[in-house]
């Protein structure tokens, strides 16, 4: 959203306690004026895909350089001429292939090795400290997100800045900053399935809160519904995919189509965030084909698609993954792979520092294992989630975001273009 | 005897009191019914008035004098109640056995998801039930002292074996001690339960370089039982040393509080005292078991106090410790008046539940009494002052339009959509008491579509009963007037009477204009707050 909005619904709130006017009104006349746009938003917008259940950055980012990778997953491992060669020591799982022309046109990096210096195997421990921001400090009450957009309060003023997709908040959002928790981005507001009788329960609402008073509740409200007539406004659901990009069936395309329509609709989203779960592959992992490919297939045709969709507007979006821990070296007694330690991270986009694998990586050799049996993290998340704050975001301060840490720049891993 | 002086004490101190409070009897009794209790059923604020507030209160104090038949009548349809941990952990078992490697054979065998699908249903009904406990208990200050002390002790229902460990943390460790004996009586009895041994990890906390006496001895030792958070592979890496996990939250958020003046050293002494705390193995019915070669026999040093090898009684002695540490009585005080008064407590009542504390070595109910005759507690600003959690507010909104839910969880899902799934949260904090924490554009649009679901009446699982309350009538104003005193208790706004009237104007039908009032009442900012 741009600055004049910004300055519409201000000017919006004075006149709504000196004249009695709908603050709403006005926002509306506003965005009457400018109409809803398909020009390409100028703001970042960082969108988190969480990996729940801990990916296999083994084979998700395949070492395929190292003899110990194939003596160790005689089942599993991904055969050398099907990996999908990167830089000729990794390479992709053969399902992530629609990401390749993203590497080769250096708008996709890896992080491997990353993960968090907490040594936590349990997938509820890990999953909190990577979303609290603070391993092993478990009761951070709020997550790294949103002291990230409680300390930074420049964009604070649509209610799309920070959207969870999902009926619920994930922890990582959780906080004093306000954001939303969007199920369903046709679905969204007061659930009347006539229009009419929904148009007048939606007004009945706003008025019963607007005489609330100014406490909170009357903001969020008001919040609120700006957030439902913005989207009645904008319509995102009109923007349909560019054409001949097709999304995957299934949750995660559905909610990057949904992320997507959000960004053409230009509400202001800096951060989006959505879970993406079944990694937790303990048994029958498979290897080229198998239960592990058939979700790294829906994910990497649902990232491609979205790239391609977005298209000149990926030049300000930044897409990243993250998983809680990363999954034994060796291959279990049931065709699967166990909780370990440092896995692999995505991160794709125009302002990404693309084609390479970033980090260092510590080999799979024994003694370089951590416990002596897992990939040894080299990257601590905090300093990939920091930089990307910093230099995608252009977060001033990240002490407040990570307490007790402050990534620095030196850390960086490099994955965002300076 | 001293308890006997004490209510006679109240029960003299409540006129002087009342005398100094400006609220009406009435609005008295609203008060205590939306913080002592879930929000008033139909013409309860009235009856409370007319008992008289402070009787009301004593009677809550006392609730195994209350007569509570409906509630366990209503029980009754809970099957979750007809198992005991042995019989979950069995059942659990049977989920992960099914989710094992797929085989051919036996997945035709067994026709499918029946094992889990049967304990995803006992899942929600745990969650229902607490939902239907809090709706039609008539002790409903017990039943929200439960919700404060689960929130207290938190657990979380996803990690491992508490899938099947929290039902009897909820019956056994929790409810017996919500209200009746001292905060020490239900700090042991956390401490030792399984749900929170296993929750904050101490169970896999042995002393540095012990063994078992032989292999596969213990919780650890088994390969067969393949849960999620401890597959064959990590259970044959036995655990090594000591887990801070549980010494840390002990110290930080069941008593001392976060600024409770420890030291990182503490928590690896208190770690070290509560070595051997653990769990049987779950064929052995999952309970607890003090493993002495698991302890750590050397003497520990803290807050004063030494602990020279006394196996488990080190850890008794150290809870009934911090349990009435100064630090622990304003911590859990604040908390209480956080819960009771205001979401930023003002000292007066702190002061007088800490005061209350010393005097009864922390009797639960003394400390809630002092809370209960505190000038704060009764002070206007006080009033209306907090905003009701997704639970309360579901809760006091079944109750206000006497609606009727079965076993399904309907409820439940609707209190995690508006943002607190019960048990669900992973953090020890438990959730949040405070406005900021629950009020966002998101949640609240939940809300006003949870309230217009609710007096709709076409939710399935839930028997509307909105004739008794709210007669149909297509005299709009007298309609209004009826949800304000039936619903609202006589608390709706001018301005929230007129915008409800307006809308109205052109609506003929009279149980149409009924569902609109009553879903306007109920999603309006007046039935937010208590």
């Amino acid at each position: 959203m741009s600055i004049s909005r910004r300055v519409f619904v201000k000017a919006g709130g004075l006149a709504f306690v000196s004249l009695g006017l709908d603050p709403l009104f006005l926002a509306r006349a506003a965005f009457a004026q400018r109409g809803p746009t398909v020009q390409p938003s100028n703001r970042p917008t960082l969108v988190c895909l969480f990996q729940r259940g801990a990916v296999d950055g083994l084979n998700m980012i395949v070492p395929h350089g190292e003899r110990l990778y194939y003596q160790e997953r005689p089942r599993i491992a991904i055969p050398a001429n099907e990996v999908v060669d990167l830089d000729g020591h990794f390479g992709l799982h053969p399902s992530l292939a629609p990401l390749k022309s993203l590497w080769d046109n250096k708008s996709l990096a890896v992080l491997h090795a990353i993960g968090s210096p907490d040594s936590t195997r349990s997938h509820f421990d890990a999953q909190d400290y990577m979303e609290s921001g603070t391993p092993g400090m478990k009761a951070t009450a709020d997550g790294w997100l949103n002291r990230y957009c409680d300390h930074d309060r420049e964009h604070a003023e649509t209610p799309f800045r920070a959207v969870a997709f999902g009926p619920q908040l994930p922890r990582i959002l959780a906080g004093t900053a306000p954001s939303l928790a969007l199920d369903d981005l046709q679905a969204f507001g007061l659930r009347v399935p006539q229009e009419a009788a929904r148009d007048r329960l939606t007004r009945a609402f706003e008025e019963l809160y607007d005489g609330a008073g100014t406490g909170l509740l009357a903001s969020s409200s008001r919040e609120g519904f700006e957030a439902v007539q913005m989207l009645k406004r904008a319509d995102p659901t009109q923007y349909r995919p560019t054409a001949g990009v097709e999304y995957p069936p299934g949750r995660v395309g559905r909610t990057l189509l949904q992320i997507a329509q959000l960004i053409k609709a230009n509400v202001g989203m800096e951060i989006a965030f959505a879970d993406c779960t079944g990694w937790d592959t303990h048994v029958n992992q498979g290897s080229s084909e198998g239960q592990l490919s058939a979700r790294l297939r829906e994910l990497g045709l649902a990232l491609s698609a979205f790239s391609r969709d977005l298209g000149d507007s990926m030049r300000n979006v930044v897409v990243l993954t993250m998983s809680e821990f990363g999954r034994t070296i060796r291959e279990n007694g049931n065709s699967g792979t166990d909780h370990g330690h440092a896995t692999a991270m995505l991160v794709m986009g125009g302002p990404v520092n693309g084609g390479q694998v970033l980090g260092r990586w510590p080999g799979l050799d024994v003694d370089k294992r951590f416990e002596g049996r897992d990939v040894a993290v080299t990257t601590d998340f905090r300093d990939l989630f920091g930089e990307i704050l910093a230099r995608h975001l252009g977060a001033g301060d990240l002490a407040p975001v990570f307490p007790g840490y402050a990534p620095a720049a030196t850390r960086f891993p490099g994955a965002i273009k300076v | 005897m001293r308890h006997i002086l004490l209510v006679a004490a109240t029960l003299v101190a409540a006129p002087p009191l009342v005398a100094q409070n400006p609220l009406t009897a009435r609005d008295s009794a609203l008060h205590a019914l939306n913080r002592l209790a879930y929000g008033p059923r139909p013409g309860e604020a009235d009856s409370v008035a007319q008992l008289g507030v402070m009787r009301w209160i004593e009677r809550q104090l006392d609730p195994d004098r209350i007569d509570d038949k409906a509630l366990e009548q209503r029980e009754r349809a809970f099957r979750i109640l007809h198992y005991d941990r042995e019989d979950l952990a069995q059942r659990y078992r049977d989920v992960q056995r099914e989710s094992s490697p797929p085989h051919p054979l036996s997945a035709s065998r067994r026709g499918g998801m029946g094992v889990r699908s049967e304990f995803r249903e006992l899942g929600g009904q745990l969650q229902q039930l607490a939902i239907v406990r809090a709706t039609f208990s008539e002790r409903q200050l017990r039943e929200v002292m439960v919700d404060f002390w689960t929130n207290h002790f938190n657990v979380f229902v996803g990690k491992g074996a508490d899938r099947f460990l929290v039902p009897s943390y909820i019956e056994q460790t929790i409810r017996p001690r919500a209200l009746d004996g001292r905060f020490e009586d239900l700090l042991i009895a956390t401490a030792e339960s399984p749900a929170m041994l296993f929750y904050l990890d101490n169970a896999q906390s042995v002393a540095a370089g012990s063994e078992p006496p032989r292999r596969s001895s213990g919780f650890f030792g088994r390969r067969r039982f393949g849960m999620n958070e401890m597959r064959p592979e990590q259970e044959r890496r036995r655990p090594t040393g000591i887990n801070e996990n549980y010494a840390r939250e002990l110290l930080e958020l069941h008593t001392l509080g976060v600024d409770g003046g420890y030291t990182q050293q503490d928590i690896i002494e208190v770690a070290r005292i509560f070595t051997g705390w653990s769990i049987e193995r779950p064929e052995r019915g999952a309970g607890f078991v003090f493993r002495d070669w698991a302890h750590d026999h050397g003497t520990k040093h803290v807050f004063g106090l030494t602990f020279h090898d006394e196996g488990k009684d080190e850890g008794i002695k150290l809870l009934k410790f911090l349990a009435n540490q100064p630090a622990t009585m304003h911590h859990i005080s604040t908390k209480l008046c956080a819960r009771f008064v205001a979401d930023e407590p003002p000292d007066g009542c702190i002061d007088a539940a800490v005061a209350a504390w010393q005097k009864s070595r922390g009797d639960i109910r003394v400390v809630l009494r002092a809370i209960f005759t505190s000038p704060d507690f009764w002070a206007p600003d006080a009033v209306q002052a907090k905003v009701k959690t997704p639970f309360e507010f579901v809760v006091s909104a079944v109750r206000a339009i006497a609606a009727d839910p079965d076993t399904t969880p309907r409820l439940a899902q609707m209190v995690a959509r508006l943002g607190e799934p019960l048990y669900q949260q992973p953090a020890p904090t438990g959730y949040a008491e405070t406005e900021a924490h629950w009020v966002n554009s998101g949640a609240l649009l939940a809300r006003m579509n949870a309230a217009v679901a609710l007096a709709g009446g076409r939710l399935p699982g839930i028997d509307a009963n909105l004739d008794t309350v709210i007669p149909a009538t297509t005299d709009h104003s007298q309609l209004v007037s009826a949800v304000d005193e039936r619903i609202l208790g006589g608390t709706m706004s001018a301005h929230t009477k007129s915008v409800i009237l307006n809308q109205l104007a052109d609506v003929a039908d009279p149980l149409q204009a009924r569902a609109l009032a009553v879903g306007l009442a109920l999603g309006g900012p007046d039935f937010q707050k208590q």
